[in-house]
């Protein structure tokens, strides 16, 4: 009875990590961050960048992460080798907040919640889509805002924040997006 | 000084096989190397909008935030430990104490004083205060809530007092479920057990404008009576609920949102309940039952302006508990709050605000448990204000406030506190706190006579010839109990997989509750004569507990994250001089001083996970428990994404063990068995 006992712990408990050497096999992994890296990537794709965004036409897209990054090595094995328009992907973890110019793309983790406003108004007008998971992120000034409904990653867009960096995002993303504006009081009424 | 109780060859054999099994685990999972990644590039928008993610904890977000010992249970926590109650649930915090007294009555605290009636831990669920004012605790058995709607269990170890007022001493339990909106699909659940019998629940939400979004509920469950460990045969202790309910969402364009959102609930349980007797053999014993149902109705409207925000909250709770053979009681809460943060200055959020609570209690009393008065309506009026300021770059934040409240018992309470959390860097942070909480007298320490024992005539500890009755009663000078609580705690994310916090504190008591000897007299009614020896609250105990709270997140693998926590828990009360309490037994053998755990939670392929873990709980001499290791484990499969199967154990270590025993009611404690489960759920849009 105590071997049973034994027996039935240990195949409850040790059987199911021998899997792991298996995960090779699995097809549809499905953490939170390997989705939204492949977000990041669609949007890459989606969005167009004006021609003084990049030094060079083969200039690669400068990912920047603004806090802790919450993607581990995922975002860059996700982007490793893949091209949009001929321009590879580099992925930065920044240091401070100013860094973040040399960037097209910043992803603003939920640890900058604090000095969300002050990375806003630093890349205001710069050609830099500002992608965030906070809540209200694209209401106060972001551009994209990735939000989780149902354990499934939805998005948000301010369209009024991309014209001012001159970003144009394609309609087929728009379509898809729920469209935020930030509540000032000549805006409000639009919604 | 940490000392390691000698403990049983049999659980040491145990620890060992439990160690043995942690390191194969590590070992196994450290053999899978590198992995390939799917090829999300690969998928669209569309696909990608589709796939159910498992949501990382946000828990490093909040704890950057707090100047206080805070742990936050996710969702996805919850699914993955398999728990199917609150109280299980709350086993994963580090610290808590949380034992089963039998299958539907629990004994939770935080820092120490530990009892089915423990009274220095406040829990709000979405906002709504649960404890009872009969003894400022929380009736477990009633509190419940749809397990996948929850969106996170926040628990702050540690006083909450300048922000949630008397009560919130040793700690604060915040449920806080999904907004409607994020509960938009249709949710079906069904299980059952060999102790969960069956299971069954069903929500369904959706939107009726474009900003209106809702969802309704329906709950059930039935759990099985357990055997009495000192006589072999049924405890009776069995427990059904049922209860449903709905929140609405209305977020109109701008800058307001609305909610409102309530319960009902109906439940009945049993236990095996002795009560005194005035004939031989002066106590009986016998299968007893109860019911409670009750109901509740929330509001609540936030409204932004551009540098500040208001809340305004309201609700009215319904509570009718019928205790057959006890105490029959209703209660009727109605609470109103109003809140206002705003930015005094670019480095300054000041939050204030006002409440207002009234709450009528009307009870039947029996010859075991009366409450005098048996109508009462007690207000109890608020107000708070506290100061958040940013200092060096927002890198030092110093917080200060109080409460003020004025209570029916006790008049004024003044609970201060003043906190500080310092950025050392991006990943590394340290905070300190000193505060101040009181726990108001409950209805029950004013009012109460409970008959405890009959101690029979004839024998030496009483030689009288007639029986004596033990007696507890409430009294009209118990007063507030104090705390002062010195706290201070270190984060770190030592690396993006790696976290890890401790928390230790100082808390000084004084007027805690003590039952002080009466003078005995000479009842007559009910027959025959006897002599009623009482037992008076007064307030002659104090002391100091300290302690400390590890914790530990270590994703090893995307796929394998291990939890860990270890807690010591020291307390030093003692009565004062003058108390004469026979029974004021040093409330620390009632607490475990060691208690820790490891749980780990590991995808699998083709959509399995696996999760286990392991708890050790120190003995409690005063009530004569040895320690104990438990184990529990759950398998879950997603075989769509619709579907969700899961099966699991618990206490899969040792065939039963007593968790903790009852205070005040006797009711025959029942020990936590072996269990297995298994459940199945459907989400469809």
């Amino acid at each position: 009875m105590r071997r049973l006992r034994l027996l039935v712990t240990i195949a409850m408990v040790i059987l199911p990590t021998l899997g792991l050497d298996a995960q090779a096999q699995d097809s549809s992994v499905s953490s939170e961050y390997l989705i939204k890296a492949g977000f990041i990537y669609n949007f890459a794709n989606l969005v167009q960048w004006p021609s003084n965004a990049f030094t060079q036409p083969d200039s690669p897209i400068v990912i920047g992460i603004l806090g802790e990054d919450p993607f581990g090595t995922v975002l860059d094995r996700v982007l490793a080798g893949k091209k949009v328009n001929g321009r590879i992907f580099v992925v930065k973890r920044l240091k401070s907040v100013p860094d973040l110019k040399e960037c097209q793309i910043v992803f603003v983790s939920s640890s900058e919640m604090p000095h969300l406003a002050e990375a806003i108004r630093l890349v205001k007008g710069m050609p830099i889509l500002t992608i965030g998971e906070l809540p209200g992120f694209a209401q106060r000034g972001g551009i994209i805002n990735l939000v989780l409904e149902d354990n499934k990653v939805h998005f948000e867009v301010n369209v009024e924040a991309a014209k001012e960096a001159e970003l144009n995002i394609s309609s087929r993303l728009l379509a898809l997006a729920r469209i935020v504006q930030e509540p000032t009081a000549d805006k409000r009424k639009t919604e | 000084m940490l000392t390691i109780h000698p403990r049983k060859a049999a659980s040491t054999a145990y620890t060992i096989r439990a160690l043995l099994l942690i390191a194969l685990v590590l070992s196994s999972a450290a053999a899978a190397s590198a992995q390939s990644l799917p090829d999300v590039t690969a998928m669209s928008v569309e696909d990608l909008m589709n796939v159910q993610v498992t949501s990382v904890s946000k828990r490093s977000q909040k704890l950057a935030d707090a100047a206080a010992a805070i742990f936050v249970i996710t969702q996805e926590d919850i699914r993955r430990s398999g728990a199917t109650s609150i109280p299980e649930a709350l086993r994963m915090v580090p610290g808590l104490q949380v034992a089963r007294i039998d299958e539907n009555k629990w004994a939770i605290t935080s820092r120490g004083f530990n009892g089915r009636f423990a009274n220095k831990l406040l829990v709000l669920i979405d906002g709504r205060s649960v404890y009872t004012p009969l003894f400022s605790g929380v009736y477990w058995n009633i509190q419940d809530v749809m397990l996948e709607d929850v969106e996170r269990i926040e628990v702050i170890r540690g006083p909450g007092a300048t922000l949630w007022g008397a009560n919130a001493v040793n700690g604060v339990i915040n449920i806080i479920t999904k907004p409607a909106e994020s509960t938009q699909s249709a949710l079906a659940s069904a299980g059952g057990g060999t102790e969960m019998l069956g299971s069954g629940s069903a929500r369904y939400g959706g939107r009726v404008r474009k900003n209106t979004y809702y969802r309704a509920y329906a709950k059930y469950f039935n759990v099985a009576e357990s055997i009495d460990p000192s006589t072999g045969r049924s405890a009776y202790d069995n427990w059904d609920a049922l209860r449903g309910g709905f929140r609405t969402d209305w977020t109109p364009a701008g800058a307001d949102s609305l909610t409102l959102q309530g319960d009902i609930h109906r439940s009945g349980y049993g236990e095996t309940l002795t009560i005194p007797s005035l004939d031989t053999p002066y106590s009986s014993t016998f299968p007893n039952n109860g019911s409670i149902s009750g109901g509740n109705l929330l509001g609540r409207w936030n409204h932004s302006f551009a540098n500040s925000s208001t809340s305004l909250q309201m609700y009215f709770d319904r509570t009718s508990i019928t205790e057959n053979s006890l105490f029959t009681d209703h209660e009727n809460i109605f609470d109103i709050d109003f809140q206002h943060t705003f930015h005094a200055s670019g480095s300054q959020e000041v939050v204030w605000g006002l409440g207002y609570r009234s709450s009528h209690d009307g009870n039947d009393s029996s010859s075991t448990v009366s409450l005098q008065p048996s109508h009462l309506t007690l207000n109890l009026f608020s107000a708070f204000a506290q100061d958040e300021i940013s200092l060096l770059d927002k890198r030092l934040r110093i917080t200060v406030g109080s409460k003020f409240e004025h209570n029916g018992f006790t008049g004024f309470e003044v609970e201060p506190n003043t906190r500080l959390l310092w950025t050392i860097t991006r990943n590394q942070s340290v905070w300190t706190a000193v505060s101040r909480a009181v726990r108001t007298p409950a209805l029950t320490e004013e009012g109460l006579r409970l008959n405890s024992e009959t101690i029979p005539p004839g024998i030496p500890q009483n030689p009288t010839p007639l029986p004596t009755l033990i007696s507890v009663y409430g009294s009209r000078q118990f007063k507030s109990e104090d705390l002062l609580a010195y706290e201070a705690g270190y984060r770190m994310q030592v690396t993006s997989n790696f976290s890890a916090d401790i928390a230790v504190f100082y808390n000084h008591y004084t007027h805690l509750r003590t039952a002080e000897p009466g003078t005995p007299f000479l009842e007559t009614s009910p027959t025959p004569v006897h002599i009623v020896a009482p037992f008076v609250a007064e307030n002659k105990m104090g002391g100091g507990t300290y302690g400390t709270e590890l914790f530990a997140d270590w994703r090893v693998l995307p796929k394998w994250r291990l939890l860990s926590s270890y807690s010591y828990l020291q307390i030093d009360i003692r009565k004062d001089l003058d108390s004469l309490d026979p029974t004021a037994d040093n409330p620390g053998l009632v607490s475990p001083r060691h208690q820790f755990y490891v749980r780990s939670s590991i995808d699998l392929p083709k959509h399995f996970e696996h999760d286990f873990d392991v708890r050790y709980t120190d003995r409690l001499p005063g009530l004569n428990i040895p320690s104990y290791y438990s184990l529990d484990t759950h398998f879950g499969w997603r075989p769509r994404k619709d579907w969700e199967l899961s099966v699991g154990s618990q206490n899969l270590l040792n065939k039963r063990h007593l968790e903790f025993l009852p205070d005040f009611i006797n009711t025959s404690p029942t020990e936590v068995k072996r269990t297995f489960y298994g459940s199945v759920t459907w989400r469809f849009e």
